[in-house]
């Protein structure tokens, strides 16, 4: 085979680059473009099924949920960081200066913390005390500088602020007493030995003649006596009527003889008992 | 896109690819535009490499038809998802690859032959010259053997390997290009190269002179 020798040698890539020339012919192509029209038009025109949409409907819906996470994001970090309105700065009335008992009550009362009711009372309090002594109501505004989105703002500035300060002031005039005696609870001792008198005095007043009110007076009048604060107006005047209506009493004395009646049987004891 | 890709297509991709690719791309955002009508300049471009590709994985013209045209579908269905992360040629080639492979997994029994005419023209006339000293009807008969036995040669391979070899010696991709449409590293493309080719010398041996 000296012939097959002399000829050229062939590689598998040789071989393999014969594929390229299996080529279809030019009318191929036109079939070709006519069904790929056919099947585009299709596709356009058939629903795809719903398990295909799924991956576009969530790269397109992905956006909601990321929103609504960044606003709860927003508005939990708003709440963690929210500083109350800082407090209104009042001086102190120099040493020896005289103060007033109303003063005095709304200095004790003053310490409570939402910033609401600070504002409320203090606005009271100048309401208050704005004969007495020189106030400066100005609110430092230094933190308000410093953090000015963070800070909210005024509690005078704001309508419930002035809803509560007005219900207050509303309140005062209505029902001074039942204001008095409710402040009372936290005054000085003499303000409270005031108020014991006033209330001995309206239970004296009350229309009964019995010993058990006699006793339950004198008790009521020595636990007066005692540091516990005086009940209010509406309690003690509840009480009144309760100490005198008749009804009761007899209902008492009733009981009271009910109870001889059971210990009758029983001599030996109230005998060991005497 | 990760760097790594990036670095790997700034090194490999060749100038003309680029412009390539660049203009692909600009008819892409056309057809995402709305200009449905752009996407014939793409059908027309690549219909011919994909049907090569297709074709020379079945060995069937009708399924190859089918299956290009099926793929260009696909492409059009999810030209809004392409974002030029490769070039389009690269996508529509795993497109293609992709359907074609699913196909074959699906008639893994049913397959037969339907082979397209071999042209002869300047790029091969050399190697039939080579292979062949035959002259007439003689020659045609021998062609036409040859194609058979490499015909039945690739599809003995198995589907990996035969994309393999097909898109590196038919088709002209890089290793790089190829280990991107197969979605595998390009170690395993060479292995796989290395391994088709040695059994395709097994099997055409008798065509072959070294």
């Amino acid at each position: 085979m000296p012939e097959l020798d002399q000829r050229p040698k062939v590689t598998v890539e040789d071989l393999l680059r014969l594929k390229r020339a299996e080529r279809p012919a030019p009318e191929f192509w036109s079939n070709f473009e006519r069904e790929l029209r056919q099947k585009q038009l299709t596709a356009l025109l058939e629903k795809r099924p719903w398990w295909q949409e799924i991956p576009q409907f969530l790269a397109r819906r992905a956006y909601l949920p990321v929103g609504a996470t960044a606003i709860l994001a927003f508005t939990l970090v708003s709440v963690k960081y929210y500083t109350p309105a800082p407090l209104a700065q009042v001086d102190a009335p120099p040493a020896g200066s005289p103060v007033s008992v109303d003063r005095e009550a709304a200095a004790l009362v003053a310490p409570v913390t939402s910033p609401l009711v600070n504002r409320s009372e203090s606005s009271a309090e100048e309401t208050l005390v704005a004969s007495a002594a020189p106030v400066s109501a100005q609110a430092s505004p230094e933190p308000i500088e410093l953090m000015p989105l963070l800070v909210a703002p005024r509690a005078e500035e704001t309508p419930s602020a002035r809803l509560l300060a007005a219900n207050l002031a509303r309140l005062e005039q209505s029902d001074a007493d039942f204001g008095d005696n409710a402040l009372s609870t936290r005054l000085s001792a003499p303000v409270r030995e005031q108020a014991v008198a006033l209330a001995t005095e309206e239970l004296a007043s009350v229309p009964t003649h019995s010993a058990r009110r006699n006793r339950l007076l004198a008790q009521y009048g020595g636990r007066q006596l005692n540091p516990e604060p005086a009940p209010p107006a509406v309690v003690r005047e509840r009480l009144a009527r309760r100490l005198g209506d008749a009804e009761v009493s007899d209902r008492s004395n009733r009981l009271a003889r009910d109870m001889d009646s059971f210990s009758t049987p029983m001599p030996q004891i109230v005998a060991l008992r005497f | 896109m990760n760097l790594s890709k990036v670095f790997t297509k700034a090194i490999i991709s060749s100038p003309e690819r680029q412009q390539e690719a660049d203009a692909d791309f600009a008819v892409v955002k056309q057809v995402q535009a709305g200009d449905v009508a752009a996407f014939d300049k793409l059908i027309l471009k690549y219909r011919e490499r994909v049907f090569g590709v297709v074709y020379n994985l079945t060995a069937n013209r009708e399924d190859a038809s089918d299956l290009t045209q099926d793929a260009f579908i696909k492409a059009f269905q999810s030209i809004n998802r392409f974002q030029g992360h490769c070039s389009f040629f690269t996508w529509l080639y795993r497109i293609a690859v992709n359907t074609t492979l699913s196909h074959l997994r699906k008639n893994r029994l049913r397959s037969f032959f339907s082979l397209e005419k071999l042209h002869e023209d300047g790029t091969n006339a050399e190697v039939l010259e080579q292979l062949t000293d035959k002259k007439g009807a003689d020659r045609d008969t021998y062609l036409q053997e040859l194609k058979e036995k490499l015909n039945e040669a690739l599809q003995k391979l198995s589907i990996p390997h035969r994309t393999v070899i097909t898109l590196f010696e038919i088709d002209g991709l890089s290793h790089s290009e190829i280990a991107e449409v197969m979605g595998c590293s390009e170690g395993t493309v060479r292995s796989r190269l290395h391994y088709a080719k040695q059994f395709l010398q097994g099997e055409l041996g008798k065509y072959l002179r070294s």
